[in-house]
């Protein structure tokens, strides 16, 4: 494991108009951390993570993946844009991203959506992807169906697609936006199953969700946001056990499960 | 029934569908040329070609083809400026007017399926190839394209079934396509009907098969119309 | 005279002319948009009675009209139409050719076309319709007619709206052919003026803004008449 965290953001800030969403959110991810975001609705957590891949552009703050930074500039209007969109598409190609809604491209079966990036971007030869992209398919329990189109799947298999297809990119960190909140419920136990696996592992990720389960067995820290700030951070054990922050446990406590 | 009639006629006809066949595909294609150009300042985000973009939609959809027509045809050539420009050499020919109308034409017809199409590409999944770390070209020609064509097949089939009738038109500006020669043996014969319908059964074939064809075309590239593999 | 004084409304000027020609053209698209709306009713009323031989002669008539081109149907319309006329005529005593108007076979045409394609939105109209509605009303005891005049026409036009706007667009549009039977409408004006004053291109240029503004009029009103048809529905879209 090297001494150079995973992932660190500064002091992110992101405003929409007049709503100012993130006031101030760092976070640092050493190897094998996992970091739950919790929080009610309104309170910037998908932003969060949305602006770490810059899939949303953060007003202010500093991303550094793997001891990279982000680099970043003022255009004319005052607004921040990143300053090379080289940097910025490798980077991605670095992070691994779970939708809620999985977004697995519907024209392509599940084999070559595992195929389409490590061959397109990372251009790397189609032997090894392929070799891999079946590895990772057996891992998520999804060999049987490799030839079917994402209109044929349960949302669970589709979800379990998606997360191999993120693995395939080899990604230094792993980034999770509510990934089982658009499931049934019968469906969300095999997705978290896929988590666990992948954090026993010792893979880094970044999980936003509403599981509480996973946030209090799985993860290493959580991290709790309300209204744009970091209200509460630590260990699970102690967060869940009798936080000091009083949002915190009226938070758990509207949350079941 | 005169059969030797009926044959000569339908062999006169079919003399005549290179012309139409022609002018149909030269004014698609360049007309898909001009749309994609229309399609790609419409989405520009700058104002001053979208609005462009969407004048332009407006003025070739909600007019005539007819009066288009006569405007490249009648209008433009009798303009001296055009007639001492360069665009003389182009324009003085009957089949290169019919062929520009038709195609400005149809590009607005084409400019808004493709802009009905990009428009239902799913977002989450543009995110995703973006996430990948996609560049911009790239993922319009791996995800963006593939999705907004099979979106946008139904209604360009459509578009060039109303393009093959729109052909007839070039017969009001003196080109010798299938329409015009069924007038002119009405004319010399004064048999009324038989050259139309024979005509119109040629139109109708044709478009049919252009139909079936995208049809095809549609079922291949669909694969959730398809039965999941066993 | 100078150009834009062409078009003015003194003696020698054509605005008045072009104006007619458009009253015309709005006309000869209103009577063939009426007379597409019986043959669209009849064609889809067809199509939705379930019984196989008028569900295909309403899908031939659909795909055979769809298929050919306009311009063609006007001639056959307008050649076919003096025809049967003067045939119908003659067998009854009458010697000689009876020609039909230009305005009737033109509106007829332009119907025989719109019908092909009004049938589709009337049939997609009517199967949108919520069931529920008409059970309710079935179940009141209403009789057919009753049932039909107060529930399913007044819901099948508010769901064919959009529809049968765009269609009435191509109406009007379509109503410049008509120009080769002679009828006075703006297409055969602007062709007149064109001509006679050599000058095609103020012309036709004048023609086709005339058109558009017809066209940018009549949608305005028919989204009024849509907002209006619609208020209090519960719709698919947001």
């Amino acid at each position: 494991m090297s001494a150079t965290p995973a992932l660190t953001v500064d002091t992110m800030h992101k405003s929409f108009g007049q709503l100012e969403v993130l006031r101030g959110v760092s976070l640092t991810a050493k190897d094998g951390d996992v970091i739950s975001i919790l929080g009610s609705s309104g309170s910037g957590k998908s932003t969060f993570l949305r602006c770490i891949n810059l899939l949303e552009t953060p007003d202010q703050g500093v991303v550094t993946v793997a001891g990279e930074t982000i680099k970043m500039r003022r255009r004319g209007d005052g607004r921040a844009e990143p300053a090379e969109r080289r940097q910025v598409d490798r980077i991605r190609s670095e992070l691994g991203m779970v939708f809620q809604s999985f977004n697995l491209w519907s024209h392509l079966t599940v084999l070559e959506n595992l195929l389409e990036a490590p061959l397109h971007v990372q251009k790397r030869p189609r032997a090894e992807c392929m070799e891999e992209a079946r590895a990772l398919l057996a891992k998520v329990g999804m060999s049987e169906r490799e030839n079917y189109y994402p209109a044929h799947l349960s949302g669970g298999q589709q979800q379990r697609a998606a997360i191999a297809r993120a693995l395939a990119m080899r990604p230094k960190v792993m980034l999770f936006d509510e990934p089982t909140s658009a499931l049934d419920p019968e469906l969300v136990g095999e997705v978290l199953r896929v988590m666990r696996a992948l954090a026993e592992e010792g893979r880094t990720m970044l999980v936003v969700t509403h599981e509480m389960s996973f946030a209090r067995d799985v993860s290493t820290r959580v991290m709790f946001l309300h209204q744009g700030l970091v209200e509460a951070e630590g260990p699970p054990q102690e967060l869940f056990s009798g936080s000091t922050s009083e949002r915190f446990r009226q938070f758990i406590s509207k949350e079941r499960g | 029934m005169d059969f030797d009639f009926i044959s000569k006629t339908f062999v006169r006809l079919l003399a005549a569908l290179p012309l139409t066949l022609s002018v149909w595909f030269l004014s698609v294609v360049l007309g898909a040329l001009i749309a994609a150009g229309v399609t790609w300042m419409r989405v520009s985000g700058v104002k001053p070609l979208e609005w462009f973009a969407r004048v332009y939609v407006l003025v070739f959809r909600g007019t005539p083809l007819l009066i288009q027509l006569f405007v490249v045809y009648y209008g433009l050539a009798s303009l001296p400026a055009v007639r001492a420009s360069f665009a003389w050499g182009f324009l003085r020919d009957a089949f290169n007017c019919a062929v520009l109308a038709l195609a400005l034409c149809t590009a607005a017809y084409q400019a808004e399926i493709f802009r009905g199409a990009l428009l239902a590409v799913p977002h989450g999944q543009v995110e995703a190839a973006r996430a990948c770390g996609m560049s911009r070209l790239l993922m319009f020609r791996r995800i963006i394209f593939p999705i907004a064509l099979r979106h946008g097949l139904p209604a360009y089939s459509t578009e060039m079934i109303s393009m093959v009738k729109s052909t007839a038109l070039v017969s009001l500006v003196t080109l010798w396509d299938v329409m015009s020669i069924a007038l002119k043996i009405r004319n010399d014969t004064l048999v009324t009907y038989l050259p139309l319908i024979l005509a119109g059964a040629i139109y109708f074939v044709f478009n049919y098969i252009i139909g079936a064809g995208f049809l095809a075309l549609e079922r291949r590239l669909s694969p959730h119309l398809r039965p999941r593999p066993s | 005279m100078g150009d834009l004084a062409i078009f003015g409304f003194g003696p020698g000027g054509w605005g008045l002319a072009l104006l007619e020609g458009a009253l015309m053209t709005l006309l000869v698209s209103a009577c063939g948009l009426l007379i597409g709306g019986a043959i669209g009713g009849l064609v889809a009323w067809a199509r939705l009675s379930g019984k196989l031989i008028a569900g295909g002669v309403g899908q031939a008539y659909a795909a055979l009209f769809r298929g050919l081109p306009e311009l063609l149907i006007v001639y056959f319309v307008y050649f076919g139409s003096s025809a049967l006329l003067t045939g119908a005529a003659n067998a009854l005593g009458h010697e000689g050719f009876v020609g039909v108007p230009s305005f009737a076979a033109g509106a007829l045409a332009v119907g025989v076309i719109s019908g092909a394609y009004q049938a589709e939105v009337f049939r997609a109209a009517y199967l949108a319709m919520s069931r529920g509605e008409l059970e309710a009303a079935v179940s009141v005891g209403m009789n057919r007619a009753l049932l039909f005049r107060r529930i399913i026409a007044p819901q099948v036009l508010r769901f064919a709206l959009p529809g049968l706007g765009n269609l009435w667009q191509v109406a009007l549009k379509d109503s410049s052919l008509i120009s080769v039977t002679g009828l006075t409408e703006l297409m055969r004006i602007s062709q007149v003026g064109a001509g006679s004053t050599h000058r095609p291109f103020a012309f036709y240029l004048g023609g086709a803004a005339l058109y558009l503004v017809m066209t940018i009029a009549t949608t305005r009103f028919f989204d009024v008449a849509e907002a209006r048809a619609t208020r209090g529905m519960r719709r698919a879209t947001g």
